[in-house]
Order: structure tokens, then C-alpha cells, then sequence
């Protein structure tokens, strides 16, 4: 059992003036994931999986709640209402066995979208993938996804046509040097 | 920007059009109806309507919606109609009541009818009796208020009324049973608005014409909507393009394509309205015997289509005497909707003299963006030039313009673009720059010459005999299925349809098979968009992170035993 990273648990408010928590998921979120992937658009699931996708399956909530926080790593953005959490996000990494690199994927609810909460997302997920000395953050985009595009060029990632497919655009970011040789 | 296309203008070819030539399209039908009064404005199966008949029954029609279901300015009306006479009636009597047309693929399901009669809130409805059935299957959850069913044969004079209406539902039975309780008849319709005055709907060129459904990336079909100045405007650049080629009150078009799709609509139906020329309406131009047959009874100087159908004209039987007969009065052949393959034309400019002119556009344009010079003898494989009164650039991702001769989304600003999606700002939004250029989801390039080639699609569809399919309805449609885990479609290529749609099954129920899964899909989904192979398989192709890999499948698709 992989043990829980509470050290990026993190508050944050937004420019509006709401609070909400940034943390890693846990496999006791499978309900409200559930909830969450249920109240998502037609559009924003298809931009997210890139295709179309129905009710969850339980083998999906399983694979998106149930992490390592090590190789896949899952951090979810959620808001307080009394006594119960909804989640408003949710960005996760997967990282191959080797060569340091990671991929990445990013989904907000369509009521929080220009929120900023995909920001504050990705600027924990680029944390956490940083402290795993992770060296290269990369992702699949639709090209028809413009508002995607804008948003992570902002954030320093390169977009470029994916290979014999122009409907994708591949984005990556260099997330921290190669090992500095010592000088002298 | 300098607009480096128009040096290579044919001679007397404007560069700017009078997007304000008519105020409306009721006026362009009325002016064409005074200036040719006693021409034939449509046939169909040998049966001729003046212009003049056309003003009066138009009239009728509108009168009726007006005052008998006392529709207001703007509210909808659908046409599921394929291409008949009272395709005209209907159209020009909704727009000259002042109603918006929505536009109905007569083949569509049940599921496929209420989505867009829902989303456009339609208040009424002209539908061909034969596909009454899926209507009231479709009618539930919609604001439709008024049904008026169709015969195949209503605008013919009896005895031939009689006669074809009789065939087309008991020795053909192509209609199946319905019951619509309160709808009125058709000509009954008419009867009642011939009693009743027509006021004047003052409507203008800002007013919604159309809302023109298109599909969308995520399986959702939007309505574009068309302004009636959207619409003369694209009339005005074709007829301006066609200026050396096609003179007024001289023309036959076939019409073939059908007019719920916006290219016969605007390229036959309104452009060739304007010229006081006749559109011959082709039903059904899947019966290509038929479909020659009538070719053969009626000398014509013009006709539209799209890759599709001019192959199969060129395969069939007995058009070979058709095409010869037409030399010298064939002046015009325009290909639009999808890509032109050169065996194509070559072989049609063989048959018939005559060169096959490739045409761009699309829904949000009206459609018609691009196109090749009518006099040229050769067949350019590029999309051709933009219309007078109409701008391209090759964009970035950015919106700006890419240095000359590079690849980027084709971009298009001009009189005919829309004015926007039906309650969609977001996606309204999404589809223009922040300088208003129209993205089109299609990637290519401008020569220096300013013809625009296309490269490839930015976009994921799959475009069947010129009809759009997304990968998501179809694999919305799939996963409906209780026997179906997961489905993933995409396009291959096609010597036929140009694309065609493979869907990838990921079975719950191991005993599901292919038959039955066409079936499903058949049930919710139009001919077009259904899969021509299923293919099943223990996973589809993703990402770590789950995203469908699409590339993959496309080359499984392509090498099923690879």
C-alpha cells in the first residue's frame, strides 16, 4: 500500500474569493469521482479521453482512484459545501518505467472552467512530477481544443502537430535539467 | 491584407459583390417570380412549376403559417422534405412569413429528428408521409405544435396525384403506418392559407434564415445560423463567379444533392433562382437508373454534385448517351462537399466535355467559400479561389497569419459567414479568431497564385459522400448497446464515399456479434454515418493516461490483418 503524500495537501483561493483544497486522490474518492465524471459535458469528457465516453465504468473509477502516487500520481481540486466535498478537477501523471518522462491529462468542471483551478492544478502536478525528479512532462491535446493549447503555452509547454495525425497536437515542457555535471 | 487571388480572376469577374442586392430572400423570389413568370422554376419526375405558380403557393403557404397556426416572426420551422416541389413551397413560405427553415435529413432516426427539433426549438413541421413514422417516434420532449404530412404526389395535377399517391403508399408501401393527431394535410394547408392575406413580414438581411445543423466534434449537432443577408451574399458571389458562364433565364440545373444540405440549397435551389433558370429535383439519385432515365428526357446546361455521385453517373449504364447528347449544351459541372479524385475528372471531362470545377465551403459559410475558375479546361486538384467579397488567410494556433506558402487552418472572413451557433456562445466563440476569421477545421496552404489547397484535417471527422460523421455520435450510438464495454470509430479511406466509417468494439458480451451491432446502430444513426466494418477487439489502443489513440486504429482499419 502506497503511502498517502500529505505533504501536498494545500489550500488555495481563487481570484474570485473561493477556497479549495488541492490534494492527492485517494481510493475512498471513487463516489464523488464517480459524481464528478457524471456532471462533466459530453465535451469536456471527449477533450479529456478523447473520445466518447459514457456512465464511468468501475474499471475507470478503479484505474483514476487507486494510485501509487509514484509512477501515476493523481491530484484532485475540491470544494467544501457543509459537511460534504464536491471535486471541481482533477490532473494526473502517468509516468513510464523510464527515461524520466511523464504523461499528463487534466479535467475541470464546466462550471469552473476560467475559475483558475486548472492552474492551480498543474502547478501542483508540475511539483509533485519535479520532486519525483521526473525530467519531461508531455500530453496528447486536440487540436480543435484551442483553449487547452493557450492555456499550457502559458504555462511553458511546447505544441507541435503529433506524427501523421494533425487532429492531435502533442505538448511537452522540460520540467528540470539533466543531472549538472560538477564543474572542474 | 492584400488579396493576391484576385489577378488570378477571370476577366470581367468582380472583385466585390452587393451583399444588400436583395433584402431578404423573399424578395429575391419575388423579383424572379415577376421578372419570369411564365418560366419553369422546378420539376420533378416530368412535372413543371412556374414561377408564377410558385409566388401564389409560397404565398398560400406563408399566409397559412401566419394566420392559421398564427406563428410569429422568427420562430422555426422544419422542412423534412427530400427534393420535391414542395420543397420550394414550403421553403420560400416559411422565409417569406417570417420564419426561421430548419433544414431535416428526411433519413434521419427517431433519436436523430428530436435532438434537432428540440435544439431549435421548432414550433411546425412539413414532413414527407413516408417518414411521418419516425416523427412521431420523435416528437416527444420537442416544442413542435403543428405536424402538416406531405404526399409524394401533392403538387402534381390529378389524375397523376392520384395515381402516384396511390402507388407510393400501397404498391410501393413506402409508408409506413402513423398517427399524428391534429395534423393537417398539406393541401389542405394551402386551401386555408389561400383564404387568408398575407402580411408583410419586414423582414431584413440581419434576420435568422437558417439555423443549418452541422455536427460538432463532441457528438452534439449545432445549428449554424444564416442570415438572410448571410445567404444573398453567397448567392451574389456565386452568380458573380458564374457571370461568363451561365446566362439568366437560359439555365437548367440538375439538382441531385439533396436541398436540407446547404450546397444544392444555396448552388441550386437560390443561385439558380436568381438567374430565372429551372432546377430539375432528382428524389432519389440513388436509383441510378432512374436517375438516368430522367437525364435523358431533359436537355440541361448545369449540374452539382459531389465526388460520389458523379462516379456512380459515370459507371452507369446508359449515361454514356446522356453525356454525348449534352455536349454543346452542358456549360457547367461543380463538385463540392468532398475531395474531387483527378480519375474522376478526367474521366468526366472525357464523357462529357465538360471539366469538373472543385468548390470549398462549409455550413457556417453558406457554404460556399472557394472555388475554381468555371473556364478552366483542367482539373487543378486545389480547392480553388476565394469568392469575391471573401477573404482567406492560413492561420496558427494562434489566430495570426502564417508566412506565405505555409501549411495552417484555413481561415475565412466574408458576408456569407455566420453569425454564430443557436444557444451556443461557447462553441460560437471557439469557431472565430479574435480578428473574426471563421476556423474551419481544415488544414492547407495558398499558393502564390491565391488558389488554396487543402492538406488535411485539423478536425476529427470522417466526411462521407461529402456528409460529416463524428467519431463521437457514432461511438455514443455503440456504447448505448448493453453488449458493448467500449467503441472507437474512425474514418479509412473509400473509392466510393471518400471516407467511410470502421467502428471498433470492445465486447461486454461475448456473443454479440457484427450483425447485430449494425443493427443497433442502424436504429439510431443515418445511412451515412454508419459503419461500413466493425471490427472487435479485447482493448482499444490508449495512453498511460487512457486517451484513445485514433492514429492506431486508422492503421488497424487500414490493415485489418496486419
Amino acid at each position: 500500500m502506497a503511502e498517502y503524500p500529505a505533504h501536498l495537501v494545500h489550500e488555495h483561493r481563487l481570484f474570485d474569493g473561493r477556497t479549495v483544497t488541492v490534494r492527492p486522490i485517494r481510493p475512498d474518492d471513487a463516489p464523488l469521482v464517480r459524481e464528478f465524471l457524471d456532471e462533466l459535458s459530453g465535451e469536456s469528457k471527449y477533450m479529456r479521453f478523447q473520445k466518447w465516453v459514457h456512465a464511468p465504468s468501475d474499471k475507470l473509477i478503479h484505474f483514476l482512484t487507486d494510485v501509487d502516487y509514484d509512477l501515476h500520481m493523481a491530484l484532485v481540486c475540491a470544494v467544501r459545501h457543509g459537511d460534504r466535498e464536491e471535486i471541481v478537477g482533477e490532473a494526473r501523471y502517468v509516468s513510464e518505467l523510464s527515461g524520466g518522462t511523464c504523461e499528463l491529462g487534466i479535467v475541470v468542471a464546466d462550471a469552473w472552467h476560467k475559475s483558475g483551478v486548472a492552474g492551480v492544478l498543474m502547478e501542483a502536478l508540475i511539483h509533485a512530477a519535479k520532486e519525483h525528479g521526473l525530467a519531461r512532462m508531455e500530453g496528447l491535446v486536440l487540436s480543435a481544443n484551442a483553449e487547452m493549447l493557450r492555456f499550457v503555452r502559458a504555462l511553458g509547454f511546447k505544441t507541435e502537430p503529433a506524427p501523421q495525425d494533425r487532429t492531435i497536437m502533442r505538448i511537452s515542457k522540460v520540467l528540470q535539467d539533466p543531472p549538472a555535471r560538477q564543474a572542474r | 491584407m492584400k488579396k493576391i487571388w484576385l489577378d488570378s480572376y477571370p476577366q470581367g469577374t468582380p472583385a466585390e459583390i452587393d451583399p444588400r442586392a436583395y433584402a431578404s430572400l423573399g424578395e429575391l423570389l419575388e423579383r424572379s417570380c415577376a421578372r419570369f413568370h411564365d418560366r419553369t422554376a422546378f420539376s420533378s419526375m416530368g412535372v413543371p412549376i412556374k414561377y408564377g405558380q410558385l409566388e401564389g403557393l409560397s404565398r398560400d403557404f406563408a399566409a397559412y403559417l401566419q394566420k392559421a397556426l398564427r406563428l410569429r416572426r422568427g420562430e422555426r420551422v422544419a422542412i423534412m422534405l427530400p427534393n420535391l416541389l414542395q420543397y420550394p413551397v414550403v421553403l420560400f413560405g416559411a422565409l417569406r412569413a417570417g420564419m426561421t427553415v430548419v433544414n431535416v435529413n428526411p433519413l434521419y432516426t427517431a433519436s436523430e429528428l428530436r435532438q434537432q427539433l428540440a435544439d431549435s426549438g421548432a414550433a411546425a413541421i412539413v414532413v414527407l408521409e413516408n417518414f411521418a413514422r419516425t416523427l412521431q417516434e420523435a416528437l416527444s420532449g420537442t416544442a413542435v405544435r403543428f405536424v402538416i404530412p406531405t404526399q409524394v404526389g401533392d403538387l402534381f395535377p390529378s389524375p397523376r396525384r392520384w395515381l402516384v399517391n396511390f402507388a407510393v403508399k400501397y404498391l410501393k408501401r413506402l409508408v409506413p403506418r402513423w398517427r399524428l393527431p391534429g395534423a393537417v394535410r398539406f393541401r389542405e394547408a394551402l386551401a386555408q392559407g389561400a383564404a387568408q392575406a398575407l402580411d408583410e413580414a419586414g423582414v431584413g438581411p440581419g434576420d435568422a434564415a437558417f439555423l443549418q445543423y452541422t455536427g460538432g466534434t463532441t457528438g452534439r449537432a449545432k445549428g449554424a445560423i444564416l442570415t438572410h443577408g448571410n445567404m444573398v451574399a453567397n448567392v451574389e458571389q456565386v452568380a458573380a463567379w458564374a457571370r461568363g458562364t451561365l446566362r439568366e433565364g437560359a439555365e437548367t440545373v440538375i439538382t441531385a444533392l439533396p436541398l436540407y444540405h446547404v450546397f444544392a440549397l444555396t448552388a441550386n435551389l437560390l443561385v439558380f433562382m436568381k438567374l430565372g433558370g429551372q432546377n430539375v429535383l432528382i428524389t432519389n439519385p440513388r436509383d441510378i437508373a432512374g436517375f438516368v432515365a430522367e437525364l435523358r428526357k431533359t436537355p440541361f446546361t448545369a449540374i452539382t454534385g459531389v465526388n460520389t455521385l458523379f462516379n456512380a453517373l459515370l459507371h452507369a449504364t446508359g449515361f454514356e448517351a446522356v453525356a454525348a447528347s449534352s455536349r454543346g449544351t452542358l456549360k457547367l459541372a461543380v463538385a463540392g462537399g468532398m475531395a474531387v479524385q483527378r480519375s474522376v475528372a478526367e474521366r468526366w471531362l472525357r464523357a462529357t466535355g465538360v471539366p469538373l470545377v472543385e468548390g470549398y465551403g462549409l455550413t457556417e459559410a453558406s457554404p460556399n467559400v472557394c472555388a475554381n475558375r468555371f473556364d478552366t479546361r483542367e482539373f487543378s486538384g486545389k480547392l480553388g479561389l476565394p469568392l469575391p467579397s471573401t477573404e482567406v488567410a492560413i492561420l496558427d494556433e494562434d489566430g495570426r497569419e502564417v508566412p506565405s506558402g505555409e501549411i495552417g487552418e484555413i481561415g475565412v472572413r466574408g458576408p456569407q459567414v455566420m453569425r454564430g451557433y443557436w444557444n451556443a456562445p461557447e462553441e460560437t466563440a471557439n469557431v472565430f479568431t479574435a480578428d473574426g476569421w471563421l476556423k474551419t477545421g481544415d488544414l492547407g496552404r495558398m499558393d502564390e497564385r491565391g488558389y488554396v489547397e487543402f492538406s488535411e484535417r485539423k478536425k476529427d471527422v470522417i466526411v462521407v459522400s461529402g456528409f460529416k460523421a463524428y467519431p463521437a455520435e457514432i461511438e455514443d450510438v455503440a456504447m448505448l448497446h448493453p453488449g458493448v464495454k467500449d467503441a472507437g470509430a474512425v474514418g479509412v479511406p473509400d473509392e466510393r464515399s471518400g471516407e467511410a466509417v470502421v467502428l471498433f468494439v470492445v465486447r461486454g458480451d461475448p456473443a454479440l456479434t457484427a450483425e447485430a451491432m449494425l443493427e443497433h446502430c442502424a436504429k439510431h444513426l443515418t445511412g451515412y454515418k454508419l459503419p461500413r466494418r466493425i471490427e472487435f477487439r479485447e482493448q482499444l489502443p490508449k495512453t498511460p493516461i487512457g486517451k484513445i489513440l485514433r492514429r492506431e486504429l486508422r492503421e488497424e482499419a487500414l490493415h485489418p490483418h496486419g
